[in-house]
């Protein structure tokens, strides 16, 4: 039986996430980046914990709370700095499978 | 599929190394599912089903995006690839294996876990034990929850926790 590549596959509704952060197209280079993960209803909570450990070293403890952030607040600053580091950070969460985006810090 | 009640699917073993303890009958169904996923990911990125394997990187600016999209893309799905390899010679095979192998393991399940979500439209609220079997998509529903049990028992044997 096959379970996941059925041949009409369904459109679901893509929920982007909601900003409420002005966008200004002046880009300052020395404002660092932020990389934001965002919640989903599918990656596991000790996944998510378990990823944030093992891509930026972070204690266990803080981790968890990070998680939390992202369960309960819809989402949470993960990692910061140049923008170069922001998207390889990027990039690793998404290999992993988390939802992920970066922006400019304000 | 059944589920063990008493001993853990992947168990750590010494020197760092680790057992997977799932039958024949369970290796040979997760390698086609683990096949069905290389064939949507040879499809390409654009694919309904995998909008969360290839999110956006800048949620705020389309531009940098297609930018970010056009040099991450190909290397998110090589990315992808590889650890399917990893995975394939994994179920193939019953020897121990490392926590780079394990970690693999864990991220191909996710992976599978995060297209079959996206097909059921999980939300927040929705649990595979609340699916009514004459529900079409049980055996879905199924395979989800055998996928998010079998990645519990993974991040814990990684985390080194005893179970």
């Amino acid at each position: 039986m096959i379970f996941i590549a059925p041949s009409g596959s369904q459109q679901t509704e893509v929920a982007e996430p909601s900003v409420d952060i002005a966008t200004d197209e002046v880009v300052d280079l020395q404002v660092p980046w932020v990389v934001i993960v965002w919640n989903d209803p599918i990656n596991l909570m000790s996944y998510v914990s378990f990823v944030l450990q093992k891509l930026f070293g972070y204690p266990k403890a803080k981790a968890d709370i990070l998680m939390m952030d992202v369960h309960e607040k819809g989402r949470a600053v993960v990692s910061n700095g140049p923008r170069e580091k922001a998207e390889i950070d990027v990039f690793r969460l998404h290999e992993h499978g988390l939802w992920a985006t970066m922006q400019q810090d304000t | 599929m059944k589920r063990r009640k008493h001993e853990g699917p992947v168990v750590a073993r010494e020197n760092d190394m680790f057992e997977i303890t799932l039958s024949t009958d369970d290796r040979s169904t997760l390698l086609r599912f683990v096949d069905q996923l290389s064939e949507i990911l040879a499809m390409g990125p654009d694919d309904a089903r995998l909008r969360r394997l290839f999110p956006t990187a800048y949620h705020e600016n389309p531009e940098h995006d297609a930018e970010y999209q056009g040099y991450m893309r190909d290397e998110l799905t090589q990315s992808r690839a590889a650890s399917i390899a990893v995975v394939k010679e994994v179920l193939e095979s019953t020897e121990l294996i490392t926590a780079s192998q394990l970690h693999a393991f864990m991220t191909v399940l996710n992976n599978l876990r995060l297209v079959l979500g996206t097909l059921l439209d999980v939300g927040e609220d929705d649990f595979e034990d609340d699916i009514d079997e004459n529900d079409p998509s049980f055996g879905q529903w199924q395979l989800y929850g055998y996928l998010g049990w079998l990645l519990e028992w993974t991040i814990s044997a990684l985390s080194g926790e005893d179970n």
